[in-house]
């Protein structure tokens, strides 16, 4: 293998702007790319300069991202129009095991922007079905305009192929209903409180930022999901992509090759990880 | 590996012949500047038992290095690099410090391109004041080493160097390996790892990172510190070239991410992270301590900060 950096080009096909500030870019690859679930790649602003960012759902000819302008680049990103010509290097990082995720059932928790990589990985479980038990997914907002892929989700779920729940940090109008959905107001972790699945060989995913991890990996872990059994994927300053430029290191982990998912059972052995 | 032994004045031809096709550097100490890799043409320009402040690592990780360039055509990576290099009267620890670099780059394209056409001129050194390294097992990989009448082939390419000048030396079967250094330093504890994981929590972070500046020196004179982040420079025409850039652990947005969120905060986090590459190393080289004891660090620092002292509050142990 021979790192050249060589980014692929790309042209923004289309842009979802349903939600403000955390639009869902489709980007069409020169060259097809693979990306699987909780894998990422660097997208590159020629001029501006490249971020990470893991794939919401489809990757091949079209790469679907949901991005929030968060700095500089993306910025610069929310700047361009359909048409405009940016560039993709990747695939990185190790993504979710599906295999170790098959089997039982399966919790996905997401907290924000969180929902995008889980969005991607509740698509793989979907496209195979039969491998998984219950698929539910927790999914908490900052209100109830922040929730994102809403009428996706809600499509899914409504046909039963997956049970959905959503809670929001608050809501201007009380009681919070979400098309006959669970809804609650409060942390994400409100919702787990209820929740009737298979315990013992269930498997989880778990994405958001530091201070979810701080509360629902151990909490999974009491409920009695076993630790290797429990993934987190890190957010870290992550340039180079290949365990070189130093900025994801964490605990002596490249966060960007051998990660960005992890489990809790490797959570744990990593120091300042969570 | 296979010595030889020369009469005098060998090192001034063998330097002629390999400036023939190769740009030759070597340690030269000037006054008011201090000592650099600065083009040699002959063995006497060079000055020995003083290390270069700045190692060899700028010549295979240039300060900014260009990957690719961007036009309405699409992206076409950077030329490869110009004319070879020889670098010449290179002490053994900076040798080690190369042989660290290999294999952190060694699927790299540009490091590879570089790599491929430097040769290294070894020789022994005289240990400064500064130095600290711990005594080696092993011989790095160099091509040509150069001691007191002594020649080394270290490569095949090494063999290849020598041939124009095959007339002037004899092999001598019963010479021994170059001397690397007296290794001075004890080895590192085995249970550093174990060490290192239960400070986190030591006030010996938070005391030496109140003193240190962040100003990045250490790692800059670093031959074994390589971390880099990407920067475009965008012209009028529209092209782009993205090129790395040398980067530093110390600022404070080496691991800032966009929103605000910073996982080193602290200087105290940021000078044990480094303490960490040196001392233990990351990901697959992890347990191959990337420190090799030239003590550049300790006499660039404008605070005194010196790492060999932290390893021994760390250990407990006497510093060297």
């Amino acid at each position: 293998m021979t790192l050249d950096f060589l980014p692929v080009p790309a042209v923004i096909e289309s842009i979802d702007r349903t939600v403000a500030d955390n639009h869902l870019f489709t980007f069409r690859l020169d060259t097809p790319m693979t990306v699987h679930p909780g894998q990422f790649v660097e997208l590159s602003i020629p001029g501006a300069g490249a971020f990470p960012v893991s794939t919401a759902g489809r990757s091949g000819e079209i790469f679907e991202a949901c991005i929030r302008r968060a700095g500089r680049v993306t910025d610069a990103l929310y700047r361009l129009r359909e048409g405009s010509r940016v560039a993709l290097r990747g695939p990185f990082g190790n993504g979710f095991p599906l295999e170790v995720l098959s089997g039982g059932d399966v919790l996905l928790v997401a907290g924000g922007l969180g929902m995008a990589p889980l969005m991607g990985l509740l698509q793989a479980l979907l496209a195979d079905r039969r491998r998984f038990g219950e698929i539910i997914l927790l999914y908490g907002s900052r209100d109830p305009e922040a929730i994102l892929f809403r009428e996706q989700l809600e499509s899914l779920a409504r046909q039963k192929r997956f049970r959905l729940r959503f809670s929001v940090d608050f809501a201007t109008e009380l009681p919070w209903t979400e098309n006959g959905f669970v809804c609650k107001v409060g942390l994400v972790t409100e919702l787990l409180e209820d929740l009737e699945f298979a315990v013992g060989d269930a498997a989880a995913a778990v994405c958001g930022p530091p201070a979810l991890y701080g509360c629902v990996l151990e909490e999974l872990a009491e409920l009695g999901v076993p630790p290797r059994r429990i993934f987190a994927t890190l957010e870290r300053r992550m340039q180079c992509g290949v365990g070189q430029c130093c900025h994801c290191v964490t605990s002596g982990v490249f966060v960007c090759r051998q990660g960005p998912v992890f489990s809790l059972e490797e959570l744990r052995a990593m120091p300042g990880s969570i | 590996m296979r010595g030889y032994a020369f009469s005098d004045g060998f090192e001034d031809r063998l330097l002629r012949s390999l400036g023939r096709d190769h740009d030759l550097f070597g340690p030269v100490l000037e006054e008011g500047v201090g000592c650099r890799l600065k083009k040699v043409a002959a063995w006497g320009d060079l000055t020995f038992g003083e290390l270069p402040l700045i190692p060899l690592k700028k010549y295979l990780l240039p300060p900014s290095d260009p990957l690719w360039n961007w036009t309405e055509e699409g992206v076409s990576p950077a030329p490869a690099p110009e004319r070879p290099v020889a670098l010449v009267g290179i002490v053994p620890c900076d040798l080690v410090a190369l042989n660290y670099l290999d294999r952190v780059f060694e699927e790299d394209r540009n490091y590879r391109l570089r790599r491929e056409q430097l040769i290294t001129v070894g020789t022994e050194c005289e240990p400064g004041e500064q130095c600290f390294c711990p005594e080696r097992s092993e011989l790095p990989s160099f091509d040509l080493f150069l001691g007191r009448g002594r020649l080394w082939t270290g490569s095949e390419r090494g063999e290849k160097l020598i041939e124009p000048l095959r007339e002037e030396i004899s092999v001598r079967e019963e010479i021994p390996p170059p001397d690397l250094n007296p290794g001075t330093a004890p080895p590192l504890p085995e249970d550093l790892e174990e060490l290192f994981n239960r400070s986190a929590g030591l006030p010996l972070w938070a005391q030496v990172g109140n003193t240190c500046l962040s100003c990045g020196a250490c790692s800059a004179v670093c031959p074994t510190c390589y971390c880099y982040h990407m920067v475009d420079e965008a012209r009028p025409d529209g092209s782009v070239t993205r090129s790395r850039s040398w980067d530093n652990c110390f600022f404070r947005s080496h691991a800032l991410v966009a929103g605000g969120r910073n996982f080193r905060p602290s200087r105290a986090e940021r000078l044990r992270f480094r303490f960490e590459h040196k001392l233990l190393g990351f990901g697959p080289l992890r347990g191959v301590p990337s420190c090799v004891g030239c003590g550049r660090c300790r006499s660039a620092c404008p605070v005194d900060i010196d790492i060999s002292e932290v390893l021994a509050a760390l250990t407990g142990r006497e510093t060297s």
